[in-house]
């Protein structure tokens, strides 16, 4: 016999608000946990004790704070933006995370589209390629491939200017580039 | 030959097992507070100050009026028992109206 379909997101979303109903809560959390540690694990650079206390504090924030979502955006992208402020406050917790670029500093040139990795380059070197990476840097690429938001959604999760983020952006993926081909940028 | 794009992508779309996280998650939500009904706090202040001016005006020496109190107010004379007790009422209600405000979020 198949499976009913799974609930979406905003029919367990009005269950939680309705009914207090924790099984549905349960459900978003097993949906999304995946993409959310995984989002918070590049965010940490490998550090998966960490990214799981704060997506496990994630996941406690959007609990306390679900009357004030409001449909209009993805609920995954809400938790993102939660994720990334957690991971923020965290960071800031041990130094001042700089997510703004040196005005003066120029995004590299250099051909972005279709750049081709050899075969070799396996998710362990992109691991270690994204350690180059500054934190402004990580957190956009983290933002815009990891939690697929848009750029404008990036802006908006990571509370800088649309502008930095694509130059960060266009930046790291000069450096991972550069990294897994070889040819590292000065 | 991969791109960098198919390669960030395939990265982010290997799943993270649950390992018992989403139960760690579970167990760690707070107890929701029951939603209150939503009229029940301004009943609740508006009722406790306006009793508390009923209060001050039936427990007020008997030559005491109110009115009498605002009106000495009005004429800047702030000592008087009436316009102490008016003052009071005023003030309740003013601080009944700034927690409403502050509550209604």
């Amino acid at each position: 016999m198949p499976q009913p379909p799974a609930p979406p997101d905003a029919e367990l979303i009005l269950a939680v608000l309705e009914r207090d109903d924790r099984r549905a809560y349960a459900q978003l959390v097993e949906r999304h946990q995946s993409q959310v540690r995984t989002v918070l694990r590049r965010l940490t650079r490998g550090d998966m004790a960490l990214a799981d206390d704060l997506a496990q504090e994630t996941f406690v924030l959007a609990w306390r704070n679900l009357k004030r979502f409001r449909f209009e955006a993805k609920f995954s992208t809400w938790l993102y933006r939660i994720a990334f402020n957690a991971w923020q406050s965290e960071a800031r917790k041990k130094r001042e995370v700089l997510l703004d670029l040196d005005p003066d500093e120029d995004p590299p040139a250099g051909d972005d589209n279709y750049s081709e990795m050899p075969d070799v380059a396996s998710r362990i070197d992109l691991e270690r390629a994204m350690e180059v990476l500054s934190e402004g840097e990580r957190a956009a690429i983290t933002a815009c491939y990891y939690a697929d938001l848009s750029h404008e959604e990036a802006a908006v999760a990571l509370g800088i200017p649309l502008g930095t983020v694509k130059t960060h952006v266009l930046r790291a993926r000069a450096k991972l580039k550069a990294r897994l081909t070889g040819k590292e940028i000065a | 030959m991969k791109d960098l794009d198919q390669l960030l992508r395939e990265d982010a779309s290997v799943p993270v097992p649950d390992n018992g996280f989403s139960a760690r998650v579970m167990d760690a939500l707070p107890a929701r507070a029951v939603a209150k009904r939503s009229w029940l706090t301004p009943a609740l202040i508006f009722g406790s100050a306006a009793l508390g001016s009923l209060l001050a005006v039936v427990f007020a020496p008997a030559d005491i009026s109110v009115f009498q109190g605002f009106s000495d107010l009005v004429q800047l004379h702030y000592r008087t028992p009436a316009a102490i007790t008016a003052l009071g009422i005023a003030l309740a209600l003013t601080a009944s109206a700034v927690v409403l405000a502050v509550e209604t979020d």
